[in-house]
């Protein structure tokens, strides 16, 4: 049974798998300690253990330790409601708590007595729920790691850096793809977006995957142009082409990725061309990294290779196993754009508005940074389009508004037109990394 | 109250790109002002911006205004304190 412990001692134990502020952390000194790890927390072997730990150093070792020791591990994400964290532990059935000095904590009074694990552990996250409660899906190593690239001629040239919490799946994408490349991750000491870049900036990463409301973030703060980028990955969020153009000017070396992938489904596929959404021929057809379809409402269907388990999940799946994305779609000449998230669209008065489709219009506009548009109620269309920006240094917003309302106007309907426009300092993000739409 | 109203309208009516008819008066019917169902629903919210209340959230019964002179009528009612 192959696990993160066995794939690191298929590496040169001097090969230096992690950076910190202070450290060159090899695989032989990475194994060490999740051994001794392992050593204390002999109890908890063949249970389940939730990790609340917030050192995402911590967390690879503890990755390590339990991985194929114990029967599953819950990657608590960071930053969550304690309501909501305590019914995610009860949900995932946890037997004890790691935090992050390596203390151990029962949460049952009766424990199953310890037993070796025979099963692969179950890697247990949290969706990351734009809208509503997390839910819990269920991974293995296996089933994470099986469409990651392997080639470590290739992977031993970069440094990633990690702007992701590590406990989600786009966090975890990342680590797993830096250990099993063979390259080396840059580990900040937390997921504050000032320690992120200055890590970053320290360790010369040369490879980085964000989000793109967080990339908008990095362009807007300028430090990350210091670098020389050679993988530049985006995911988590619909990627326009303007962010992706101005990837392209600031980092003209670097290889740009987006990735379309999510909790349920793992990485489906990613897209290398530089242009927003992906191939057109790729639909129903056997060349697709993936079987991919629309369905008739819009919906982009997949089918991947691995599925993660969960009951929420099957009741998505149609009679020929293919997954409901709820991610909106629509095939323009020889692409396929997405157009936002099925639930997130906007109503006004029964005409649905896709919050993605009108952002991407507006950063069209050389003053416009940034800006996140999302439904206001109102009384008579049920919600109106309302939109934040963040402008360039000089802007009137005087002169920007008409500018943006005829540009809308040119190219939408009167009721996708935003009714509201804002200028703000700065836009937030949710602890995902993506975009918060405030309803 | 009449101006605010109004000045809000030709403001509206400038960002939706319509165009109000010449004369508003309190005979005109709503929806031949120049603005549709939509830019009037805009109205409504930049006047709860500005005045801090929607009264078509308040009311009891819902009343449709058909002239202008009604919607004048509205706002001045729903803006007594004892609404």
């Amino acid at each position: 049974m192959m696990t993160l412990d066995t794939l690191l001692s298929q590496f040169g134990a001097e090969h230096k798998c992690l950076k910190t502020a202070c450290e060159l952390v090899t695989v032989r000194e990475l194994r060490e300690r999740s051994a001794r790890l392992r050593k204390n927390l002999i109890q908890a072997q063949g249970s389940c253990v939730v990790l609340c730990v917030q050192s995402p150093l911590t967390l690879i070792e503890a990755l390590v330790a339990l991985d194929g020791f114990s029967r599953a591990i819950f990657l608590l994400p960071y930053g969550l409601d304690s309501d909501i964290e305590q019914r995610l532990i009860e949900a995932a059935q946890c037997d004890y708590r790691l935090e992050d000095k390596g203390n151990l904590t029962p949460l049952r009074a009766q424990l199953t007595s310890t037993e070796l694990n025979r099963l692969p552990t179950q890697w247990l996250m949290a969706t990351s729920g734009t809208t509503g409660v997390p839910k819990i899906v269920a991974h293995t190593f296996d089933s994470l790691t099986r469409t990651m690239k392997r080639d470590t001629s290739c992977g031993s040239s970069y440094t990633w850096g990690l702007m992701y919490d590590p406990s989600r799946f786009a966090g975890l994408q990342v680590v797993l793809q830096s250990l099993i490349g063979g390259s080396c991750l840059a580990v900040p000491s937390s997921l504050v977006f000032e320690v992120q870049v200055t890590a970053l900036l320290k360790q010369q990463v040369n490879a980085l995957s964000a989000t793109p409301s967080l990339w908008r973030k990095l362009l807007m703060d300028g430090r990350v142009f210091d670098l020389t980028m050679t993988q530049i990955t985006l995911g988590g969020e619909s990627v326009d082409q303007s962010l992706l153009d101005g990837l392209r000017h600031k980092f003209p070396a670097a290889r740009i990725t987006h990735i379309y992938a999510s909790t349920e489904a793992g990485a489906a596929f990613a897209v290398n061309d530089c242009l927003a959404g992906f191939p057109a021929k790729w639909l129903n057809s056997a060349a697709a990294p993936v079987p991919l379809r629309i369905n008739d409402y819009g919906h982009l269907l997949i089918k991947p290779a691995v599925l993660a388990q969960g009951v929420e999940i099957q009741s998505r799946l149609d009679a020929s196993g293919y997954l409901d994305t709820q991610d909106m779609v629509r095939q323009l000449d020889d692409r396929v754009f997405f157009l936002g998230r099925a639930s997130g669209a906007i109503n006004v008065g029964g005409n649905k508005v896709h919050p993605e489709e009108v952002e991407n219009l507006i950063r069209e506009i050389p003053e416009v940074l940034d800006v996140c548009v999302f439904g206001k109620s109102n009384s008579l269309m049920g919600q109106l389009v309302a939109a934040e920006l963040v402008i360039a240094d000089g802007t009137d917003p005087k002169v920007l508004r008409p500018k943006i309302y005829g540009h809308c106007r040119a190219k939408l309907e009167a009721w996708q037109c935003p009714a509201f426009v804002t200028v703000v300092d700065q836009l937030q993000e949710t602890v995902a990394g993506k975009r918060e739409r405030i309803n | 109250m009449e101006k605010h109203i109004l000045e809000t309208m030709n403001s509206v009516a400038e960002m939706t790109g319509s165009e109000l008819v010449a004369e508003l008066n309190e005979d005109t019917v709503l929806l031949e002002s120049g603005l549709d169902s939509l830019g009037f629903a805009i109205l409504v919210a930049r006047l709860e911006e500005e005045l801090g209340y929607d009264p078509f959230t308040l009311m009891e019964q819902p009343v449709y205004p058909r002239v202008l002179g009604d919607l004048f009528k509205i706002y001045k009612q729903f803006a007594s304190p004892e609404k």
